[in-house]
C-alpha cells in the first residue's frame, strides 16, 4: 500500500501522463494472478502483476493503447485502454487456456507464437505436468504428444525410454530425436555399461516449463542432418521480475510392482508334474490312486532335489520368488526454487533431491542437482542469459533384458516354489534349480554384487544477445554438455568364485560442445507485410571417450582396484565427430492471415565421405488462417488455420568414421600390434534423408474453449543405409550402402477443451490420439532380409517387426498334443518356420495416445491422466521358453492350469509334461513358436492420477506464506490389458525397432507419492 | 556510440563468418581411436611394420590357416578319427561318399591375407620408407601370398595332369586371381576362376621375388628364405614337375637345420618348452597369453583338438600300425586319458603334436619342417627318373636313420611303385596330423580310405575330393563358377 501511494504522488507530479494499474484475477476462481504480464504494447512498456495481482505503471502518456494481459496457462487477452491523466484502473479476469493458439512455443533457435507456425508441434507445458511425479523429460512425453510413441524399456529407477517420433524411419541406423535443452543438443554416446539410463536424467522434471516436438520435416529441417528422428526441445524455467517466490516442495511415496504374474504356487506345482509322469507313464491322470502315487513321488522326488523348507522341516518349500526379487522401494523428493527478479535481471534458481528406491533387489536412483537460470539486460541494447544444470545422479542396476542365470528379472522365472534363497543356518542355499551354483542364487546377485553407476553432468548454455535496431538482433551462444560416467561394479569371491572376486570401473566421459550465432529480424511494410526469420552458423563437437578397467582377486575388506591381486583389464577408446552448419528461417505472411516460411540447413559432417561432406536440408511450408477472411463468419469458431509443409532431414548416425579406409588394431604377432583393413574407403556414403509431406489444421473454437490440431503426414526415409555383399577375394565381406526405403503415414488428432469453468468448478479435458502405419518400400535389390528370421525379417512391404510363426491349432482333444497349422492350412505336429510360418502380427504400435481430465473445485483438483497403445504384439520369450512347461524346473505360468488331462477334453494349453520334448513325432512345445507365443502389449493405463488441495488463503495467510498446497499421485496405478505377463511395454531398448520381443525386461513399477507444496 | 555498436556487430558477424570457412579443415580433422589411414599404414615404416605384422596375426587368428590346415587333410582322410563323446571335425571324419558337404574351406582366409599381401608388395610408399624394410616386407609377403594362394588351389581345384579324374572332363580351374589392392568398391571387382595353370605360375612367380627379397633371412618365425625353397618344392611336387621338385627340396635342406637324431628331442619336438621345434623352416609363433588361435586357444586351436580339452581327433590305429616298436616317433603319441578314445585306437593314444604351453592349449605351430624336405626329395627323384635312384633312397634313408626307424624294408626298393608307396607311409609316419594326407591321396589320384572300415571312403574320381566354394561366395561374386556336382 505504500508502494501505491508513492508512485500516486508521482503520477501527481507529471500531469500529462497517467497511471494504468489494476487487479488481475482468476476468471473462474475469482483469486489474484501472481506474475501475469500487463504489456502497453505501443510503449513496449510492461510490468508484472505483484503478490496481490496489483499491477501499475506509471508516466503513460495520455491516449489509447493495446494492453496485452498475458499470464501462463491462461488465455492472453489484448484490450484497449484510454490512459487519462492520474490513475487509470483497469481490472482484468483471465481465463484458463486449453493450449490455445497464442501460446509460445520453442521452435528451434527462436521462440514463435503459435499461432504463426507452418509446421507440425507438439507442446506439452508445464500446467499439464506440474504435479505429475516423473522421473524425467521422456516419461512426460509418454501420451500427452500426438504421434510420439514412448515405450519404457527398463522399470529400474532412472531407466530409459524409446522415442520413437512418428514410426521408425531407419533399420540399421536407428537413432533416438535429437534432444536439444536449453539450446544444448545432448549427446546420448558413452552410457554406462551396467544399467539402463538416460542423460535427460539430469533435469529435475519440476524445473521443465516446456516440452515441444519438432515432428515434420518443416518444423524439424532447422536441425539438418540430426532431425530425421524429430527433435525434442527442452526449455527449462525462468524467472519472472516481481516480488521473490519462494517455493518449496517435499514428497514421499513407494514404488511397487505395476503388476505380479500368477505363477504355480507348491501344490499346483506338484499336480502338474504329477500328471506330466502318468502321461508319460500311460497312466490315465483320472486314476486318483495312481494320481496321489505319483504326486508323492513328485513331492518325495523335489525334496531329494530342493531340500525341505527350512522353516518347515520335512516340508517342501513353497516360495514367493516375486517377493523376494520385487520389493516395494520408498521415494523421497525435495525440491527448493526461488525465482523473482526486477527489470533487468530475472532468475530462477532450484535445487532438487531424489532418492527412489526401485522394486528390484537393490535397484536405486537418486539425484542432486542445482539450476540458475539467469536474464540479465546488461545494457539497452546488450541481453545475456546463463541456462546451467549441475547434477550428479546415481544407479544401482540389475541385470536385465537377457536369459542370464544372474539376472534377477529372469531368475523369477527360472526359479521354482520349491526353492529359496537362504539354508536353515541363514547360509546361502546352493541348490536351486537354474541356479545351481551358489553364486547364481538370486540372493547372493543382491548381497554380493554391486552394480552403481554415479554420473555427473553439466548442461550450461550461455548466450549474449545484441539488439541492433528495432528489427534485427544478433544472439551468440555457447553450449557445453558436460558428462562424466563411472560404472563400478563389485562381485565379491561368493559371487565370482573363478576369479575369486573382482571390481571393474570404467570411466566414461563426453564432452560435447556447440557455440552459434544467430541474427535475427522482425519487421513490418505497411501494416501487413510481416517479414521475419533467423541466419545463423553453427558448430558443435562431440568427443567421446571411455576407459575400462578391471582388477580380479579380492581381498578381505576391499573393494577397490589397488587391492585386487591381478589386474585383468585395462582398455580404452574415444571417438568424435564435429558438425558445422549454416541454417535460416525466413518467414512471411500477409496480414496475419497467409504465411510461407522457408527453412533450410546446410550441414558439413565429419562422418560424411569426402565427396560427400557438405548437405542440404530444405523445407517450404505455408499456412493460411481461415479465421481471418473477411468471407469467414463462423461465430463459433475462433480461430482456424489451414498448414501445409514439404522438406527433407537427414540422419546422420551413419558411424563416426563410415566413410573412411580404415586399418584396424587387430591382435599382435611376437607381440607387435597388427593392423589389418578394415573398412574400404565410401567417399559416396552419406546420411539417411527423411521426406515428408505435412497437412494440418489447428483450431480453437468457442473463444478457446475447445482448440486442437489434426495433422496427416507421409514420411519417407530414403537412402537407408545397407550392407552390400563384396566379392571374398576382395578380403573385404561388404560395405555400407544408401539404399532402403521406409514410409511412415500417420494421422494425428489433438483436442483440448474446457468443458465447465465457473467460478469454483472448472472441468478441463485433454486427449490425443495418432493412428500410424509403418512399410517397408524398398531394399537393397528387393531381395528380402532374413526372409524366414521370426521376427526381425524385412520385406517390402511389411512393417518393421512383422512376426512371421506358424498358426497354432490347438491341442489335440483325443491326446493332449499340441497342433499347428502348415503352410496349406493343414494339421501339422512337426512345423517348420520355414514352410510353415505366416505373417501372423507385428510389434508397431499403430494406435498410441492419451486422455486426461481436470476437474478443480475452489482449493481441490483432481487430475487424472491416461495413455494407451493399441497394435503391438509381442513374444515374452523368457516367460514362453522358462514358465510354460517344466523343462528347466522353472516358475510355471497360470496358462498350465487349463490343461488337456484327458480323451475329449478341449483346451488351449497342451497335456502335463515332463518336459517340453515329451511328445512322440511333435515338435516341443516349448521351443516351438507358433501364434501362442505371440500376445497382444496393446494397453490403456491409468498413468498418473493427482489429487491435490490448495489450504484456504485465510490458514495460508496466518503463516505468512502465498500458497500451501498437499497432494497424492500416482503412477501407473491401473492397467487394462490382455498382455498376462508383467509389462506390456515392449522396447528392447532406446534403438528397439522391432519391439517385438522382450526378455526379461524390469517390469514398469506402482507409485504412490504424497507431498507438501509451500510457496512465500 | 550506436554507431560504433553497430559496427561492433557487424565486425562479430564477419569474424565469426570467416573463422567458418576454415570448416572444412575442422570437420576432417577427426580420427578414430583404435584405427589408422591407408597413408599411415602404407606410407610410415612403422605402419608398415604393423602391416606386416598382420601378414602373421591373421594366419594365426584363423582357423583356415591353423587348426583346419594341420588337422583338416587327417581328419577328412584317414590319419585321425573322433573319440565318442567329442564332435570337433567329425564331420570330416563322416564325410563318406557323397554325404554332405563339409571339407576344407579356407577361401575368405587365405584372400583375407592375400589382400594385405597385394598391398604390401604394391602400394609401400618408396619415398617414406626406407628400401630396406621395404624390400623385407615386400618379400615376406610375396612367401605368405605365395602360401595362400597354393592352400586355395589345392583345395579348390586339381592338380595338372589330375583335370580329368572327375566327373567333369578338362575341370582346370583354379581360383580368381588378385594381385592388385582393393582400396575401394570399385576395385573390388568380380572376377572368375583363373586355371590351375595359372595359379602356379602366379605362385612361382611370386616365390622368385621372394627368393631375391629373402636371400639371408633364416629365421624361422617370419617367411624366409628356407620356407621360399621349401615351399617351391611343394608346389613343384604338386604340379608333378619332379626334377624341380627335386633341385627345390635338396636347396631347402641345404638352407635349413639338420635332422633331429636324439631320441628326447624328437619325442619333445612339439613341445615349445623343452625342444623346441629344430627343424621348423617356418612356424608361427604364438603367445598362449595374447594371441589367441582362431579366435580360442582353448575351444579353436589344434591341441583343444589333439591333445587337450575336447582331445577330439585322435589318430587312428593304421597311423599307429606303420611304426616299428623302435622307431622314436612312437613317443608322439600319450595316453588319451579320456573315455571313449578306443573309438580312433585300440592303444587309447592322443597325439602329442601341439601340445599345449602353459596351460593356455596353444604352442607355436610349425607350418614346414625339414623331415618333409628329405621325403619330397625321395619321392620326386624317383619319379623323375621312373626309377629307384641312389639319391631317392638316401634321402628316405637319412631320415628313417634319424627317426630310428630301420633300413628301408628290401620289397620297398624293389620298384618305382614300392618305394613310391614306402615314401607314403613314411609321410604318414613322420607328417601325421600336420597337413597333408588329404592332399597326398588327392594329388596321387589314389582313393581316400576309411581308416575304421577299411573300405574306400571317398573315391578318386567322386566330386567330393574337391571342396565346394560355397554360396556366400557365389553370391557375392556373380563370376565365379562352383565346383561339379555341388
Amino acid at each position: 500500500m505504500l508502494l501505491v501511494a508513492i508512485s500516486g504522488f508521482a503520477g501527481l507530479a507529471h500531469a500529462q501522463t497517467g497511471t494504468l494499474t489494476g487487479t488481475v484475477t482468476d476468471e473462474s476462481t475469482g483469486e489474484t494472478l501472481v506474475g501475469a504480464t500487463v504489456m502497453i504494447l505501443d510503449l513496449e512498456r510492461g510490468a508484472p502483476t505483484d503478490i496481490d495481482g496489483m499491477y501499475r505503471i506509471d508516466n503513460v502518456p495520455v491516449g489509447t493503447y493495446e494492453v496485452r494481459f498475458s499470464y501462463v496457462g491462461y488465455r492472453t487477452v489484448t484490450e484497449t485502454v484510454n490512459i487519462e491523466a492520474g490513475e487509470n484502473v483497469f481490472d482484468l479476469a483471465m481465463s484458463m487456456d486449453a493450449a490455445g493458439l497464442d501460446e509460445i512455443v520453442v521452435a528451434g533457435y527462436a521462440p514463435t507464437n503459435r499461432r504463426e507456425l507452418t509446421g507440425s508441434i507438439t507442446s506439452v507445458s508445464s500446467s499439464e505436468i506440474e504435479s505429475v511425479s516423473l522421473q524425467n523429460a521422456e516419461s512426460i512425453l509418454q501420451g500427452r504428444a500426438a504421434g510420439v510413441n514412448v515405450i519404457s524399456t527398463s522399470g529400474n529407477p532412472g531407466g530409459a525410454f524409446k522415442v520413437a517420433v512418428r514410426g521408425n524411419g531407419s533399420i540399421n541406423a536407428a537413432t533416438e530425436p535429437l534432444y536439444i535443452v536449453d539450446g544444448v543438443q545432448m549427446s546420448f554416446d558413452q552410457q554406462s555399461g551396467l544399467t539402463s539410463t538416460s542423460p535427460l536424467n539430469a533435469i529435475n522434471p519440476s524445473d521443465i516449463e516446456s516440452i515441444e516436438v519438432l515432428k515434420d520435416a518443416s518444423a524439424a529441417s532447422i536441425y539438418g542432418s540430426q532431425a530425421a528422428a524429430g527433435v525434442v526441445i527442452i526449455t527449462t524455467k525462468g524467472g519472472t521480475s516481481g516480488q521473490t517466490q519462494v517455493t518449496a516442495r517435499a514428497e514421499t511415496g513407494v514404488r511397487t510392482l505395476a503388476r505380479n504374474v500368477d505363477y504355480l504356487n507348491r501344490d499346483e506345482y506338484l499336480d502338474y508334474s504329477a500328471e506330466g509322469w502318468m502321461h508319460r507313464a500311460g497312466v490315465p491322470v483320472t486314476d486318483e490312486a495312481a494320481f496321489e502315487a505319483f504326486r508323492a513321488d513328485r513331492e518325495a522326488f523335489y525334496l531329494g532335489t530342493f531340500g525341505e523348507d527350512p522353516n518347515n522341516p520335512g516340508q517342501l518349500s513353497d516360495y514367493n520368488w516375486q517377493d523376494f526379487v520385487y520389493e516395494d522401494g520408498v521415494t523421497q523428493k525435495y525440491s527448493l526454487n526461488i525465482s523473482g527478479g526486477d527489470d533487468n535481471t530475472t532468475f530462477y534458481l532450484s535445487g532438487g533431491y531424489e532418492d527412489t528406491d526401485g522394486t528390484a533387489l537393490n535397484s536405486n536412483f537418486s539425484r542432486v542437482n542445482l539450476r540458475t537460470n539467469v536474464d540479465h539486460q546488461v545494457s539497452d541494447r546488450f541481453r545475456a542469459s546463463v541456462r546451467s544444470n549441475v547434477s550428479r545422479s546415481t544407479q544401482f542396476g540389475v541385470c536385465q533384458d537377457g536369459n542370464f542365470v544372474n539376472c534377477p528379472t529372469s531368475q523369477v522365472m527360472f526359479e521354482n516354489p520349491f526353492t529359496f534363497p537362504f539354508l536353515a543356518d541363514g547360509s546361502y542355499n546352493p541348490n536351486l534349480a537354474v541356479a545351481t551354483s551358489t553364486q547364481y542364487n538370486p540372493a547372493v546377485i543382491r548381497d554380493e554384487v554391486e552394480r552403481e553407476i554415479a554420473v555427473t553432468q553439466i548442461i550450461a548454455s550461455t548466450n549474449l544477445t545484441y539488439n541492433a535496431y528495432d528489427w534485427l538482433s544478433f544472439t551468440g551462444t555457447f553450449n557445453v554438455d558436460y558428462r562424466n560416467t563411472e560404472d563400478t561394479r563389485y562381485d565379491s569371491p561368493i559371487a565370482a568364485p573363478t576369479q575369486g572376486g573382482y571390481v571393474s570401473f570404467a570411466n566414461r566421459n563426453v564432452r560435447n560442445f556447440s557455440t552459434n550465432l544467430v541474427g535475427n529480424f522482425n519487421q513490418q511494410f505497411d501494416e501487413v507485410h510481416n517479414v521475419s526469420g533467423l541466419v545463423g552458423i553453427e558448430y558443435r563437437q562431440n568427443y567421446a571417450e571411455s576407459q575400462l578397467t578391471r582388477g580380479e582377486g579380492i581381498v578381505p575388506f576391499f573393494s577397490v582396484l589397488s587391492a585386487t591381486a591381478t589386474p585383468a583389464q585395462a582398455a580404452g577408446v574415444n571417438s568424435e565427430w564435429r558438425l558445422g552448419s549454416y541454417f535460416t528461417n525466413l518467414k512471411y505472411n500477409y496480414d496475419e492471415r497467409y504465411y510461407i516460411s522457408f527453412t533450410g540447413r546446410y550441414d558439413g559432417h565429419s562422418r560424411f565421405g569426402d565427396d560427400q561432406r557438405w548437405a542440404f536440408f530444405p523445407s517450404v511450408s505455408g499456412a493460411w488462417r481461415i479465421s481471418q477472411e473477411d468471407f469467414f463468419d463462423v461465430d463459433y469458431i475462433s480461430d482456424l488455420k489451414l498448414r501445409a509443409g514439404f522438406g527433407l532431414t537427414g540422419n546422420s548416425a551413419i558411424g563416426n568414421f563410415a566413410s573412411r579406409s580404415l586399418y584396424s588394431a587387430s591382435g599382435t604377432y611376437q607381440g607387435g600390434t597388427a593392423v589389418v583393413p578394415a573398412q574400404l574407403q565410401n567417399p559416396l556414403l552419406t546420411w539417411e534423408e527423411a521426406q515428408e509431406i505435412n497437412v494440418g489444421l489447428d483450431y480453437e473454437l468457442l473463444e478457446g474453449r475447445v482448440s486442437g490440431s489434426i495433422d496427416y503426414y507421409v514420411k519417407d526415409n530414403n537412402q537407408l543405409l545397407f550392407d552390400r555383399p563384396l566379392p571374398t577375394e576382395s578380403g573385404f565381406t561388404e560395405y555400407t550402402d544408401n539404399v532402403g526405403k521406409v514410409r511412415n503415414s500417420g494421422l494425428e488428432f489433438e483436442i483440448n477443451t474446457v468443458n465447465v469453468s465457473t467460478r469454483d468448478f472448472v472441468w478441463s479435458t485433454r486427449f490425443n490420439v495418432a493412428f500410424m502405419d509403418n512399410e517397408i518400400k524398398e531394399l537393397p535389390d528387393g531381395q528380402d532380409i532374413d526372409a524366414d528370421d521370426t521376427f526381425e525379417s524385412l520385406k517390402e512391404g511389411q512393417t518393421i517387426g512383422q512376426i512371421q510363426v506358424p498358426r497354432y491349432a490347438g491341442v489335440n482333444p483325443a491326446d493332449g498334443r499340441p497342433m499347428w497349422l502348415d503352410a496349406d492350412g493343414e494339421i501339422t505336429y512337426t512345423p517348420t518356420q520355414s514352410q510353415d510360418a505366416v505373417n501372423y502380427k507385428d510389434g508397431f504400435a499403430n494406435t498410441v495416445g492419451g486422455f486426461g481430465n481436470t476437474f478443480r473445485y475452489k482449493g481441490l483438483s483432481v487430475d487424472a491422466f491416461f495413455n494407451f497403445s493399441f497394435g503391438q504384439w509381442a513374444f515374452p520369450s523368457t516367460d514362453y521358453y522358462f514358465t510354460r512347461t517344466p523343462d528347466f524346473l522353472g516358475s510355471l505360468s497360470s496358462e498350465t492350469r487349463d490343461r488337456w488331462r484327458e480323451p475329449g477334453d478341449m483346451t488351449y494349453y497342451p497335456r502335463a509334461v515332463v518336459a517340453g520334448s515329451d511328445f512322440a513325432e511333435t515338435n516341443n512345445y516349448r521351443t516351438q513358436l507358433g501364434s501362442q507365443a505371440v500376445y497382444n502389449a496393446s494397453y490403456i493405463r491409468l498413468k498418473n492420477l493427482t489429487v491435490s488441495y490448495d489450504l484456504p488463503q485465510r490458514f495460508v495467510d496466518q503463516f505468512g506464506l502465498s500458497n500451501v498446497s498437499v497432494f497424492a499421485s500416482g503412477v501407473n496405478l491401473l492397467t487394462w490389458t490382455a498382455w498376462p505377463w508383467y509389462d506390456p511395454e515392449v522396447a528392447f531398448d532406446t534403438t528397439d525397432i522391432f519391439t517385438n520381443v522382450t526378455t526379461a525386461s524390469y517390469p514398469t513399477e506402482r507409485q504412490f507419492n504424497a507431498g507438501i507444496e509451500v510457496r512465500f | 556510440m550506436m554507431k560504433t555498436m553497430n559496427k561492433l556487430s557487424f565486425v562479430i558477424v564477419l569474424a565469426a563468418g570467416l573463422l567458418f570457412a576454415g570448416c572444412n579443415d575442422l570437420l576432417e580433422d577427426v580420427d578414430p581411436s583404435t584405427s589408422i589411414s591407408p597413408e599411415e599404414a602404407l606410407g610410415t615404416p612403422d605402419g608398415v611394420e604393423l602391416l606386416r605384422n598382420a601378414l602373421y596375426s591373421e594366419m594365426r587368428a584363423s582357423a583356415s590357416f591353423t587348426t583346419q590346415n594341420l588337422l583338416g587333410p587327417s581328419a577328412l582322410a584317414d590319419e585321425s578319427y573322433t573319440r565318442v563323446g567329442a564332435s570337433r571335425y567329425d564331420a570330416l571324419n563322416f564325410a563318406t561318399g557323397t554325404s554332405g558337404t563339409a571339407h576344407i574351406g579356407s577361401y575368405g582366409a587365405a584372400y583375407n591375407v592375400i589382400q594385405i599381401a597385394n598391398q604390401l608388395i604394391n602400394d609401400i610408399d618408396p619415398d617414406a620408407v626406407d628400401s630396406g624394410l621395404r624390400e623385407q616386407v615386400m618379400g615376406e609377403a610375396y612367401a605368405v601370398r605365395a602360401y595362400a594362394y597354393h592352400m586355395l588351389v589345392k583345395v579348390y581345384g586339381y592338380e595338372p595332369g589330375n583335370y580329368d579324374i572327375g566327373p567333369e572332363s578338362n575341370w582346370n580351374l583354379g581360383v580368381p586371381i588378385f594381385t592388385e589392392s582393393v582400396f575401394s568398391v570399385e576395385d573390388a571387382d568380380e572376377r572368375p576362376r583363373s586355371t590351375v595353370d595359372e595359379v602356379y605360375n602366379r605362385i612361382s612367380d611370386d616365390l622368385d621375388e621372394a627368393e631375391t627379397r629373402l636371400a639371408g633371412v633364416s629365421n624361422p618365425t617370419i617367411a624366409n628364405e628356407m620356407f621360399v625353397e621349401g615351399l617351391r618344392a611343394r608346389v613343384e611336387l604338386f604340379q608333378g614337375n619332379w626334377g624341380d621338385a627335386a633341385t627345390a627340396a635338396q636347396n631347402a635342406i641345404d638352407l635349413s637345420p639338420a635332422l633331429t637324431e636324439d631320441e628326447d628331442d624328437i619325442v619333445e619336438m612339439f613341445n615349445e618348452n623343452e625342444a623346441a621345434h629344430p627343424e621348423a623352416m617356418f612356424l608361427l609363433e604364438i603367445d598362449p597369453n595374447t594371441e589367441p588361435i582362431a579366435g580360442s586357444n582353448v575351444n579353436n586351436g589344434p591341441a583343444a583338438y589333439t591333445s587337450a580339452q575336447w582331445v577330439a581327433q585322435l589318430p587312428t590305429q593304421y597311423v599307429l600300425d606303420l611304426f616299428d616298436a623302435d622307431d622314436y616317433r612312437n613317443g608322439w603319441f600319450k595316453p588319451c586319458g579320456e573315455s571313449g578314445c578306443d573309438n580312433a585306437n585300440d592303444l587309447e593314444v592322443a597325439s602329442t603334436k601341439y601340445n599345449g604351453d602353459k596351460g593356455n592349449l596353444a604352442d607355436d605351430l610349425p607350418f614346414m619342417r625339414v623331415s618333409e624336405m628329405y621325403l619330397i626329395l625321395a619321392e620326386a627323384s624317383v619319379k623323375d627318373a621312373n626309377a629307384v635312384t641312389p639319391a631317392a633312397v638316401d634321402a628316405l634313408q637319412e631320415l628313417k636313420d634319424a627317426r630310428n626307424a630301420g633300413p628301408i624294408p628290401a620289397a620297398a626298393l624293389v620298384d618305382v611303385d614300392s618305394f613310391e608307396d614306402e615314401v607314403m607311409d613314411e609321410r604318414v609316419r613322420e607328417l601325421h596330423m600336420e597337413g597333408h594326407r588329404f592332399w597326398d591321396l588327392k594329388r596321387t589320384g589314389n582313393h581316400i580310405p576309411d581308416p575304421i572300415t577299411g573300405d574306400i571312403k571317398i573315391r578318386f574320381d567322386s566330386y567330393r575330393i574337391l571342396a565346394p566354394i560355397g554360396n556366400n561366395n557365389l553370391n557375392a561374386n556373380s563370376e565365379l563358377e562352383e565346383n561339379p556336382n555341388y
